[in-house]
Protein backbone atom coordinates (compact mmCIF):
# COMPACT_ATOMS: atom_id res chain seq x y z
CA UNK A 1 0.00 0.00 0.00
CA UNK A 2 1.29 3.39 -0.63
CA UNK A 3 1.27 6.38 1.57
CA UNK A 4 -1.50 6.90 3.86
CA UNK A 5 -3.13 10.26 3.71
CA UNK A 6 -4.17 11.06 7.91
CA UNK A 7 -7.73 9.46 8.64
CA UNK A 8 -7.79 7.89 5.39
CA UNK A 9 -7.23 4.14 3.76
CA UNK A 10 -6.85 3.91 -0.09
CA UNK A 11 -5.97 1.01 -2.24
CA UNK A 12 -5.50 2.10 -5.30
CA UNK A 13 -3.62 0.58 -8.51
CA UNK A 14 -5.78 -3.12 -8.39
CA UNK A 15 -3.29 -5.86 -9.58
CA UNK A 16 -6.56 -8.29 -9.91
CA UNK A 17 -9.84 -6.88 -11.38
CA UNK A 18 -12.85 -6.89 -8.75
CA UNK A 19 -16.37 -6.54 -10.23
CA UNK A 20 -19.34 -5.38 -8.02
CA UNK A 21 -20.83 -8.76 -8.35
CA UNK A 22 -17.22 -9.41 -6.82
CA UNK A 23 -17.13 -7.27 -4.08
CA UNK A 24 -21.19 -8.05 -3.10
CA UNK A 25 -19.71 -11.84 -2.39
CA UNK A 26 -16.36 -10.90 -0.53
CA UNK A 27 -18.26 -8.70 1.99
CA UNK A 28 -21.59 -10.69 1.80
CA UNK A 29 -23.10 -7.45 0.69
CA UNK A 30 -27.28 -6.46 0.87
CA UNK A 31 -27.46 -4.92 -2.44
CA UNK A 32 -29.79 -1.93 -1.86
CA UNK A 33 -29.22 -1.41 -5.44
CA UNK A 34 -27.05 -2.40 -8.26
CA UNK A 35 -28.24 -2.75 -11.82
CA UNK A 36 -25.42 -3.86 -13.52
CA UNK A 37 -22.73 -5.89 -11.09
CA UNK A 38 -20.40 -6.82 -13.89
CA UNK A 39 -19.10 -3.31 -13.53
CA UNK A 40 -15.41 -3.37 -12.55
CA UNK A 41 -14.16 -1.28 -10.08
CA UNK A 42 -10.58 0.64 -10.71
CA UNK A 43 -9.75 1.26 -7.29
CA UNK A 44 -10.92 1.64 -3.87
CA UNK A 45 -11.34 4.28 -1.15
CA UNK A 46 -12.07 3.92 2.18
CA UNK A 47 -13.12 7.20 4.31
CA UNK A 48 -16.02 8.94 6.12
CA UNK A 49 -14.63 11.89 5.44
CA UNK A 50 -16.39 13.52 1.94
CA UNK A 51 -13.58 16.35 1.56
CA UNK A 52 -10.93 13.63 1.48
CA UNK A 53 -12.66 11.63 -1.55
CA UNK A 54 -12.96 14.56 -3.23
CA UNK A 55 -9.67 14.89 -3.00
CA UNK A 56 -7.77 11.71 -3.69
CA UNK A 57 -10.74 9.02 -5.15
CA UNK A 58 -10.10 8.55 -8.97
CA UNK A 59 -12.48 7.85 -10.91
CA UNK A 60 -14.28 4.72 -11.31
CA UNK A 61 -13.14 4.08 -7.87
CA UNK A 62 -15.37 1.80 -5.25
CA UNK A 63 -16.16 4.04 -1.87
CA UNK A 64 -16.31 1.98 1.13
CA UNK A 65 -17.73 4.38 4.43
CA UNK A 66 -19.56 4.49 7.19
CA UNK A 67 -21.33 7.96 6.49
CA UNK A 68 -24.25 6.48 5.89
CA UNK A 69 -25.93 9.80 4.64
CA UNK A 70 -27.18 11.24 0.98
CA UNK A 71 -23.61 13.34 1.46
CA UNK A 72 -21.84 9.68 0.55
CA UNK A 73 -23.70 8.72 -2.50
CA UNK A 74 -23.86 12.47 -3.41
CA UNK A 75 -20.15 12.58 -3.51
CA UNK A 76 -19.31 8.76 -5.37
CA UNK A 77 -21.59 10.60 -8.39
CA UNK A 78 -19.80 13.75 -8.30
CA UNK A 79 -16.58 12.03 -8.43
CA UNK A 80 -17.77 9.12 -11.04
CA UNK A 81 -17.27 6.51 -8.85
CA UNK A 82 -18.11 2.74 -9.17
CA UNK A 83 -20.66 2.70 -5.96
CA UNK A 84 -20.83 2.88 -2.43
CA UNK A 85 -20.67 0.55 0.49
CA UNK A 86 -21.99 1.68 4.13
CA UNK A 87 -19.67 -0.37 6.28
CA UNK A 88 -21.07 -1.99 10.07
CA UNK A 89 -24.81 -2.87 8.45
CA UNK A 90 -25.93 1.42 8.39
CA UNK A 91 -28.33 0.97 5.75
CA UNK A 92 -28.90 4.19 4.04
CA UNK A 93 -31.57 6.84 4.70
CA UNK A 94 -34.34 6.96 2.00
CA UNK A 95 -33.26 9.87 0.62
CA UNK A 96 -30.02 8.46 -0.35
CA UNK A 97 -31.41 5.58 -2.18
CA UNK A 98 -33.17 7.97 -3.97
CA UNK A 99 -29.98 9.49 -5.25
CA UNK A 100 -28.82 6.48 -5.66
CA UNK A 101 -31.64 5.81 -7.92
CA UNK A 102 -31.49 8.76 -9.78
CA UNK A 103 -27.66 9.13 -10.50
CA UNK A 104 -26.98 5.64 -11.20
CA UNK A 105 -24.90 4.94 -8.17
CA UNK A 106 -24.81 1.43 -7.12
CA UNK A 107 -25.35 0.73 -3.53
CA UNK A 108 -24.52 -2.12 -0.89
CA UNK A 109 -24.29 -2.74 2.86
CA UNK A 110 -21.91 -4.65 4.81
CA UNK A 111 -21.66 -6.05 8.26
CA UNK A 112 -18.38 -5.80 8.15
CA UNK A 113 -16.42 -2.87 9.62
CA UNK A 114 -14.37 -0.51 7.68
CA UNK A 115 -11.08 -1.73 8.61
CA UNK A 116 -12.08 -5.32 7.80
CA UNK A 117 -13.95 -4.51 4.33
CA UNK A 118 -10.84 -2.70 2.65
CA UNK A 119 -8.71 -5.69 4.38
CA UNK A 120 -11.04 -8.17 2.71
CA UNK A 121 -10.87 -6.36 -0.68
CA UNK A 122 -7.59 -5.60 -0.43
CA UNK A 123 -6.67 -9.11 0.16
CA UNK A 124 -8.96 -10.15 -2.84
CA UNK A 125 -7.05 -7.70 -4.70
CA UNK A 126 -3.96 -9.74 -4.34
CA UNK A 127 -4.91 -13.37 -4.85
CA UNK A 128 -3.05 -16.22 -6.17
CA UNK A 129 -3.05 -16.37 -9.87
CA UNK A 130 -5.33 -19.58 -10.51
CA UNK A 131 -3.40 -20.80 -12.72
CA UNK A 132 0.37 -19.86 -11.27
CA UNK A 133 -0.23 -19.99 -7.53
CA UNK A 134 1.99 -16.57 -7.66
CA UNK A 135 0.53 -13.59 -6.01
CA UNK A 136 -0.68 -10.89 -8.21
CA UNK A 137 1.00 -7.93 -6.67
CA UNK A 138 4.01 -9.93 -6.52
CA UNK B 1 -17.37 35.27 -34.40
CA UNK B 2 -19.63 35.87 -31.26
CA UNK B 3 -19.22 32.54 -29.16
CA UNK B 4 -21.98 30.39 -28.41
CA UNK B 5 -22.30 30.69 -24.90
CA UNK B 6 -24.14 28.42 -22.34
CA UNK B 7 -25.76 30.01 -19.21
CA UNK B 8 -27.40 28.17 -16.34
CA UNK B 9 -28.49 29.98 -12.54
CA UNK B 10 -29.03 27.61 -9.51
CA UNK B 11 -30.35 28.84 -6.29
CA UNK B 12 -29.03 26.94 -3.21
CA UNK B 13 -30.73 26.73 0.57
CA UNK B 14 -28.12 27.14 3.78
CA UNK B 15 -28.93 24.23 5.71
CA UNK B 16 -30.58 21.79 3.26
CA UNK B 17 -28.61 18.88 3.68
CA UNK B 18 -31.17 16.26 1.68
CA UNK B 19 -30.74 18.48 -1.29
CA UNK B 20 -26.98 19.72 -1.04
CA UNK B 21 -25.36 18.70 -4.42
CA UNK B 22 -28.47 18.99 -6.72
CA UNK B 23 -27.19 22.85 -7.94
CA UNK B 24 -23.74 20.45 -8.84
CA UNK B 25 -25.27 17.61 -10.21
CA UNK B 26 -27.34 19.50 -12.70
CA UNK B 27 -24.04 20.89 -13.82
CA UNK B 28 -22.26 18.43 -14.20
CA UNK B 29 -25.11 17.09 -16.22
CA UNK B 30 -25.20 20.11 -18.31
CA UNK B 31 -21.31 19.68 -19.05
CA UNK B 32 -21.68 16.18 -19.77
CA UNK B 33 -24.92 17.07 -22.36
CA UNK B 34 -22.64 19.65 -23.84
CA UNK B 35 -20.71 16.82 -25.02
CA UNK B 36 -17.16 17.92 -22.69
CA UNK B 37 -14.33 15.57 -21.90
CA UNK B 38 -14.90 13.81 -18.70
CA UNK B 39 -11.93 15.15 -16.74
CA UNK B 40 -12.94 18.20 -17.25
CA UNK B 41 -16.86 17.52 -15.96
CA UNK B 42 -15.34 16.07 -13.11
CA UNK B 43 -13.10 19.15 -12.22
CA UNK B 44 -15.94 21.23 -12.55
CA UNK B 45 -18.73 18.62 -10.79
CA UNK B 46 -15.92 18.72 -7.35
CA UNK B 47 -15.38 22.60 -7.77
CA UNK B 48 -19.03 23.40 -7.78
CA UNK B 49 -20.28 20.64 -5.08
CA UNK B 50 -17.62 21.74 -2.86
CA UNK B 51 -19.00 25.20 -3.15
CA UNK B 52 -22.47 24.47 -3.25
CA UNK B 53 -21.52 22.81 0.31
CA UNK B 54 -19.68 25.78 1.72
CA UNK B 55 -23.21 27.99 0.85
CA UNK B 56 -25.22 25.05 2.34
CA UNK B 57 -22.78 24.49 5.82
CA UNK B 58 -21.91 28.50 6.05
CA UNK B 59 -24.14 30.97 4.01
CA UNK B 60 -28.00 31.81 4.49
CA UNK B 61 -28.32 31.28 0.83
CA UNK B 62 -26.06 31.79 -2.52
CA UNK B 63 -27.07 31.24 -6.36
CA UNK B 64 -24.22 29.44 -8.79
CA UNK B 65 -24.21 30.83 -12.24
CA UNK B 66 -22.90 28.22 -14.84
CA UNK B 67 -21.14 29.99 -18.10
CA UNK B 68 -19.86 27.98 -20.65
CA UNK B 69 -17.98 28.89 -23.89
CA UNK B 70 -15.91 26.74 -26.23
CA UNK B 71 -13.09 27.83 -24.53
CA UNK B 72 -14.00 28.10 -20.76
CA UNK B 73 -15.83 26.63 -18.04
CA UNK B 74 -16.87 29.43 -15.84
CA UNK B 75 -18.57 29.39 -12.21
CA UNK B 76 -19.68 32.17 -10.37
CA UNK B 77 -20.62 30.99 -6.27
CA UNK B 78 -22.39 33.90 -4.62
CA UNK B 79 -23.24 34.09 -1.08
CA UNK B 80 -25.04 36.10 1.75
CA UNK B 81 -23.68 35.00 4.50
CA UNK B 82 -20.85 35.32 7.38
CA UNK B 83 -18.11 35.98 4.93
CA UNK B 84 -14.44 35.16 5.18
CA UNK B 85 -12.30 37.51 7.56
CA UNK B 86 -9.20 35.79 6.45
CA UNK B 87 -8.67 34.36 2.83
CA UNK B 88 -5.42 33.54 3.14
CA UNK B 89 -5.52 31.37 5.97
CA UNK B 90 -8.90 29.94 4.63
CA UNK B 91 -7.33 28.36 1.72
CA UNK B 92 -4.50 26.79 3.69
CA UNK B 93 -5.40 23.06 4.05
CA UNK B 94 -6.74 21.51 7.05
CA UNK B 95 -8.05 25.52 8.50
CA UNK B 96 -11.51 24.90 8.69
CA UNK B 97 -14.53 26.58 11.01
CA UNK B 98 -16.60 23.82 11.01
CA UNK B 99 -19.14 22.82 13.45
CA UNK B 100 -18.90 18.78 14.87
CA UNK B 101 -22.41 19.07 12.96
CA UNK B 102 -20.72 19.64 9.59
CA UNK B 103 -18.05 17.00 10.16
CA UNK B 104 -20.48 14.37 11.02
CA UNK B 105 -21.78 15.33 7.69
CA UNK B 106 -18.50 14.65 6.45
CA UNK B 107 -17.51 17.92 5.63
CA UNK B 108 -16.03 20.77 7.19
CA UNK B 109 -12.30 19.06 7.14
CA UNK B 110 -10.45 22.54 5.44
CA UNK B 111 -10.20 21.21 2.28
CA UNK B 112 -12.87 22.86 0.33
CA UNK B 113 -11.25 25.85 -1.10
CA UNK B 114 -8.25 24.25 -1.68
CA UNK B 115 -9.67 21.88 -3.71
CA UNK B 116 -11.94 24.10 -5.29
CA UNK B 117 -8.30 25.96 -6.26
CA UNK B 118 -6.85 22.83 -7.51
CA UNK B 119 -9.81 21.78 -9.52
CA UNK B 120 -9.87 25.35 -10.90
CA UNK B 121 -7.34 26.68 -13.82
CA UNK B 122 -8.32 30.56 -12.14
CA UNK B 123 -9.68 30.93 -8.36
CA UNK B 124 -10.65 34.54 -7.35
CA UNK B 125 -12.43 34.66 -4.10
CA UNK B 126 -13.44 37.95 -2.32
CA UNK B 127 -15.49 37.95 0.51
CA UNK B 128 -16.66 41.03 2.78
CA UNK B 129 -17.36 39.77 6.90
CA UNK B 130 -21.15 40.01 7.38
CA UNK B 131 -22.49 40.19 3.88
CA UNK B 132 -20.92 37.26 1.57
CA UNK B 133 -18.43 35.52 -0.33
CA UNK B 134 -17.78 35.46 -4.31
CA UNK B 135 -15.79 32.58 -5.97
CA UNK B 136 -14.97 32.76 -9.42
CA UNK B 137 -13.81 29.56 -10.72
CA UNK B 138 -12.70 29.10 -14.35
CA UNK B 139 -11.56 25.99 -15.61
CA UNK B 140 -10.18 25.90 -19.61
CA UNK B 141 -11.99 23.69 -21.93
CA UNK B 142 -8.88 24.07 -24.41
Amino acid sequence: MTAERSGMDRVNHLTVELSLADVRDLLDADVIWCPDPTIRIAGIVAADLMSDVLVDSRPGALLLTGLSTVQAVRTAAIADLAGVVFVRGKRPPDDAVAVAREEHVPVFVTSQSLFAAAGTLYAARSAPHPATGVPAHG
Amino acid sequence: MAEAEVVRTYEVQAGDFSNAGRASTSIKDTLKDLGLAAPLVRRVAIAAYEAEMNIVMYAQRGTMRLSVTPTAIVLNVRDEGPGIPDITLAMQEGYSTATPQMREMGFGAGMGLPNIKRNSDELTVTSEVGRGTHLSVRVNVS
